[in-house]
C-alpha cells in the first residue's frame, strides 16, 4: 500500500506493430523516440509482434538489464493480451502487477486508420499516460480463494440437462434449475428432429430420466432464481421454490406421511373440474388446474395451477392416503452454495402476430412452426393429424413462410438470423409428404441455409419427395373469408414473376428471441446481453461458453440461436469449462480491492451502504470504528474509492494518485 | 464491353446483341445518386421480392420493383433510366411499408424518374398532367360526369380547391414556373410532336 516513490521509477516503453495494423497507420519509430523523452522512461524499444516469444522476451530482458520497476506495452487490448505481458513482466523478476498497457491499435490505429499523422499524435498521448501511471504502480498479490465443490445449471431444457449429466458425471454435486413443472424445454415439443428424423422425445425422455435418477444432480423443477450473491467458487444463490401443491414422496414422507406422496396416478387430474389450456400443446389442447404437461414429464409430479384453481377440494379426496396435495402450499425459499453456474436459459418465439402482412392469430389456418409439431405428434392434441383450425380438414396444400420475422431490420422484426427454420421447415415438408397423400409443401424462402452435416443433404433429399421452393419472401397473407383459405402473396424472384399461391394452410416459421425470464436472470448473474438481448459470450470465437463474469458460463441458444447439435456441443463444453475451477479447488482473484487507509477513516460508514457487493463493513480497531473490506467480496469497482469523502480508501491498482497522474500527463502534455 | 458481331442486318444484330453484364456497363456514381436523392440505402437491398409481391402494378405489367433495385446497385443507368416501366409505379408505398430491409423503394423510384426528368426521358402522359396541373390546378380535372355525380350526392359541383377558388391558380403556376416544370414540359412535348 506503501506510495511508490516517483523518483525511483524506472520505465521500459514496448511498442508493438502488430503487423501492418498499428504500423500501417502509426509511424511506430516516432513513438519509440518520444518515449524515450518521457520522464522516468530508460529505454524504449519495438518489435512486430510484442505478444511472440521473442517480443516477450525483450520485456523479460529489458527489466533485467535496465533493473526496470514498470513495464509499458502499447499494443491491442488488455482484454486480448495483458496476461501475456504479466507473464513477461513475471519472467523479469518484476512483480506482474507492474505492468501497463497503452491501447493504440482498437482505440486508435484501427479507428483512425485515414488519419495517421493525429494517429501517431495519440499514440504518443496514450504511451505517456500509461508511462504516469507505470512508475506509480506497486506490487501486488492475488489473491486465491477456494471453490465450492458444487455447480448449478438454470433451465433444464436440453442444453442444461446435458451440461448437468456432464458435471455430475465429472463427480461433481449439480443443482439443476428449472423454472417450469418438469424438465426437457422446447425438445420434448418436437415431432422429429432434423436430419435424422429421430423421434424427439425418443432420444430425449431417457435423458430426462438420467438427470432424474443421477445420484449427483438435484432436480429443482417448478424453481426459479431470485438472488444471486458472491463471486467465482462462492456463489450464494437463492431459489424461489414455487408452490407445488403437490408433494413428491420424498417431501410427504418428510411429514411423515409413510408410502405418500405423488405416484402421478392423475386421479387427481380426473376429478379436477377447472378445465385451462395447456401451455405445453400451445393453448391447443385442455389440461386442469391440477396437471402434468404430457405423459412423459420427469419428475412425474402433478402440479396445482393455484391461478386457475378453485380449492373444491375433490383432488385432495382423490388422493386419498398419499395425501399428496397441499393446497395451502406456499412458496419456499432455500439459499445454495455453489462454485460455479451454467445458464441455459433457452429462446421464445417471437410474437408473430406483430408482422400483420401474415395474418397469425387473424386467420384460423396460419400457424407457427412450433404449432405445426405439436400438430403433427403423434402424442399431441390430434394424435398427429395435422388439421386446418378452421374446419378440421386435412390440409393439402400447406405454404411454409420462412424468415418470418427473422433477418428483418424493421422495429417489428429481429435482424438476426434465427438459424435452424430452413432445417425444421425442410423437416415439416417431409412430414406432409409422408403423411398426407398427395399434399404438396410449397417453400417461400430467400436462402436455404443447410449449413450443418448432412443438413444440405437433406436439403436434396426433401427436394427429391416433391417439395415446391418459391425464391421468394413472403409480402402478405390474406384470407378467403368463406373458404378459409389463404392467399400468399410474394414474388418467385427467380421468374421474376409475382405468386398469388392459394393453399390450405400456412406455417410461418416464425423467428425466435430470448425466453422471458433471460432478462432477469442475467442481471442477478451479472451476465451481459447483446443489443438483440442473447447473452454476451467472453469471445465469440475463442471463448463461447464462458462471460465476462468469472465463474458464470453459456449453454444453448439463449447465447444465440442454436439448433440441438450445437446446444449440445455447447453445454457439453460449458460444463467443461464450468468443472475446472472446481476441480483446481481454488481460483486467483485479481488483487483489486479497495483497502481502508485506517488513519485517515473516519468510521461514518457512508461507503457501506454504497458498495453494490456488501463488501464493506465496521469494525472496532484500537479503540477506533473503521471500515473493513472482505476482499473476496470486492470487485474493484471503485464505487466506496470515489465517494469516501475522507480520502481513506485505496484502490489497488486504480488508486487515486495514479489514475491524477494520469490525467496529469494527459492534460499537462507531460509536463510535471 | 460487350463484343459486336456484324451479322450485316440490324434487325438480327439487335436480337442476336451481347447482353452480358460486362463491369463498364456499370456506373457507380448512379447509386450514390440515386441514394442521395431518394434518402435510402438501396445498396442494402437483399432481392427478397416482398416489394415485387405488395407491388399492385406488378401483377399486371412487367414493372418489377425489385429489378430495379437491383439496377440501382449495380449502377445499370442507362438500362433503368430507358425503361418505361419506371413510370408504372403508382406510389402507393406498399413495398415501403413491408421491406424487411426497412427501405423505401418507391423513394428509389422517385429518384430515378427525377434523373430521368433531368435528361428529358418522361412518358407524355406525366407531361400532359403538368399542363393540366398548370391550367386547372388538378391532375385530374372536374368533369360533368364528376360534377353530376357530385350534385346526386348533394355536394357543390365544383369541390373545395382551385375549382371554386382559382384565384388561388397562380399561386401554383408560380411553383411549377420555379422549377420550370410546365416550361419542360411544354418544350418536351413540342420536340415530340
Amino acid at each position: 500500500m506503501a506510495e511508490v516513490k516517483n523518483k525511483e521509477a524506472r520505465i521500459g516503453v514496448f511498442v508493438c506493430h502488430c503487423g501492418t495494423n498499428i504500423a500501417g497507420t502509426i509511424d511506430i519509430e516516432a513513438v519509440k523516440e518520444y518515449a524515450k523523452t518521457i520522464p522516468n522512461v530508460v529505454v524504449a524499444d519495438n518489435y512486430a509482434y510484442m505478444c511472440s516469444t521473442p517480443g516477450q522476451n525483450k520485456i523479460a530482458d529489458a527489466i533485467k538489464e535496465h533493473n526496470l520497476t514498470g513495464v509499458v506495452v502499447a499494443a491491442c487490448t488488455p482484454r486480448l493480451h495483458e496476461p501475456t505481458f504479466r507473464n513477461a513482466t513475471a519472467a523479469g523478476g518484476l512483480n506482474p502487477f507492474r505492468f501497463e498497457m497503452a491501447n493504440i491499435r482498437d482505440q486508435n490505429s484501427w479507428v483512425h486508420m485515414h488519419q495517421p499523422v493525429e494517429a501517431t499524435e495519440k499514440a504518443k498521448d496514450a504511451v505517456r499516460i500509461a508511462v504516469a501511471k507505470a512508475s506509480l504502480l506497486e506490487d501486488l498479490v492475488p489473491k486465491s480463494v477456494p471453490v465450492e465443490k458444487t455447480a448449478m445449471v438454470v433451465g433444464g431444457g436440453v442444453g442444461g440437462m446435458q451440461a448437468a449429466l456432464d458435471l455430475a458425471d465429472a463427480g461433481i454435486k449439480t443443482y439443476l434449475v428449472e423454472k417450469s413443472p418438469t424438465i426437457g424445454g422446447r425438445m420434448s415439443q418436437l415431432d422429429k428432429t432434423f436430419p435424422t428424423l429421430d423421434c424427439s422425445q425418443c432420444i430425449l425422455t431417457p435423458k430426462m430420466v438420467d438427470v432424474y435418477r443421477n445420484e449427483n444432480i438435484e432436480l429443482l423443477t417448478y424453481t426459479e432464481v431470485e438472488a444471486v450473491e458472491g463471486y467465482i467458487g462462492n456463489f450464494d444463490v437463492t431459489l424461489r421454490k414455487k408452490a407445488r401443491g403437490v408433494l413428491t414422496p420424498k417431501e410427504a414422507e418428510a411429514r411423515g406421511i409413510v408410502g405418500g406422496g405423488c405416484t402421478g396416478c392423475g386421479d387427481c387430474a380426473n376429478v379436477c373440474p377447472v378445465i385451462k389450456p395447456n401451455p405445453f400443446e400451445l393453448g391447443m389442447a385442455p389440461r386442469k388446474a391440477i396437471y402434468i404437461y404430457h405423459p412423459q414429464v420427469s419428475p412425474l409430479i402433478y402440479t396445482v395451477d393455484f391461478d386457475a384453481c378453485v380449492k373444491c377440494g375433490l383432488c385432495v379426496e382423490a388422493c386419498g392416503e398419499k395425501k399428496a396435495v397441499d393446497l395451502e402450499a406456499k412458496d419456499e425459499f432455500i439459499t445454495v452454495k455453489v462454485g460455479t453456474a451454467i445458464l441455459a436459459l433457452g429462446y421464445d418465439i417471437f410474437p408473430i402476430e406483430k408482422k400483420f402482412e401474415f395474418g397469425y392469430k387473424n386467420f384460423d389456418n396460419v400457424i407457427t412452426s412450433l404449432e405445426f409439431e405439436r400438430l403433427i405428434c403423434a402424442s399431441g392434441p390430434t394424435g398427429g393429424h395435422l388439421v386446418r383450425p378452421s374446419d378440421g380438414e386435412t390440409p393439402k396444400r400447406i405454404a411454409f413462410v420462412l424468415c418470418a420475422g427473422s433477418r428483418d431490420n424493421t422495429d417489428t422484426g429481429k435482424p438476426y438470423c434465427s438459424r435452424f427454420c430452413c432445417m425444421y421447415s425442410l423437416k415439416h415438408a417431409h412430414q406432409i409428404i409422408e403423411k398426407i397423400p398427395g399434399a404438396v409443401p410449397y417453400i417461400f424462402y430467400m436462402d436455404i441455409r443447410s449449413f450443418g452435416k448432412m443438413y444440405e443433404e437433406f436439403y436434396y433429399r426433401i427436394q427429391n419427395e416433391g417439395a415446391k421452393f418459391i425464391r421468394g419472401r413472403v409480402a402478405n397473407i390474406t384470407e378467403d373469408p368463406v373458404t378459409k383459405n389463404l392467399h400468399v402473396n410474394a414474388e418467385d424472384t427467380l421468374l421474376g414473376r409475382p405468386v398469388d399461391l392459394e393453399v390450405d394452410m400456412v406455417v410461418l416459421a416464425a423467428a425466435i428471441q430470448p425466453s422471458a425470464e433471460t432478462e432477469k436472470t442475467r442481471r442477478l448473474f451479472g451476465v451481459s446481453c447483446s443489443q438483440d438481448g442473447w447473452l454476451l459470450e467472453a469471445h465469440p470465437k475463442l471463448n463461447p461458453c464462458g462471460t465476462t463474469t468469472a465463474g458464470v458460463y453459456l449453454a444453448g441458444a439463449c447465447q444465440g440461436p442454436k439448433d440441438i447439435p450445437d446446444t449440445v456441443a455447447q453445454a457439453e463444453g460449458a460444463a467443461s469449462a464450468a468443472s475446472i475451477p472446481i476441480h483446481k479447488g481454488e481460483v486467483e482473484l485479481e488483487p483489486y480491492f479497495a483497502q481502508c487507509i485506517e488513519e485517515k477513516c473516519a468510521g461514518c460508514g457512508m461507503c457501506v451502504y454504497q458498495c453494490p457487493y456488501q463488501a464493506l463493513s465496521l469494525v472496532e480497531k484500537n479503540g477506533r470504528t473503521v471500515m473493513q473490506v472482505t476482499e473476496a467480496k470486492c470487485k474493484g469497482c471503485g464505487t466506496c474509492g470515489g465517494f469516501c469523502p475522507g480520502g481513506a480508501i485505496w484502490m489497488q491498482h486504480f488508486a487515486s494518485p495514479q489514475i491524477i497522474a494520469q490525467i496529469d500527463a494527459f492534460l499537462l502534455g507531460g509536463e510535471q | 464491353m460487350a463484343v459486336k458481331k456484324d451479322y450485316m442486318d440490324q434487325k438480327l444484330a439487335e436480337k442476336l446483341r451481347d447482353r452480358k453484364y460486362y463491369a463498364p456497363d456499370s456506373n457507380p456514381e448512379f447509386l450514390k445518386e440515386v441514394e442521395k436523392i431518394g434518402q435510402t440505402p438501396a445498396h442494402m437491398c437483399y432481392q427478397c421480392g416482398t416489394c415485387t409481391g405488395s407491388c399492385p402494378s406488378a401483377p399486371r405489367s412487367s414493372y418489377r420493383i425489385r429489378l430495379f433495385m437491383r439496377k440501382a446497385v449495380l449502377g445499370l443507368e442507362e438500362e433503368a433510366l430507358t425503361d418505361p416501366d419506371l413510370w408504372l409505379c403508382t406510389t402507393c408505398y406498399s413495398c415501403t411499408d413491408r421491406c424487411p430491409r426497412d427501405l423505401a423503394p418507391t423513394d428509389t423510384i422517385m429518384a430515378m424518374r427525377n434523373l430521368a426528368f433531368r435528361r428529358d426521358i418522361v412518358p407524355r402522359n406525366f407531361l400532359q398532367t403538368v399542363q393540366l396541373i398548370y391550367k386547372s390546378g388538378h391532375g385530374v380535372p372536374n368533369n360533368d360526369a364528376n360534377r353530376a355525380a357530385r350534385k346526386r350526392l348533394g355536394l357543390d359541383e365544383e369541390p373545395e380547391t382551385t375549382h371554386k377558388y382559382p384565384e388561388y391558380l397562380p399561386g401554383i403556376q408560380k411553383i411549377l414556373d420555379h422549377y420550370r416544370l410546365k416550361e419542360n414540359a411544354d418544350r418536351i412535348l413540342a420536340e415530340g410532336e
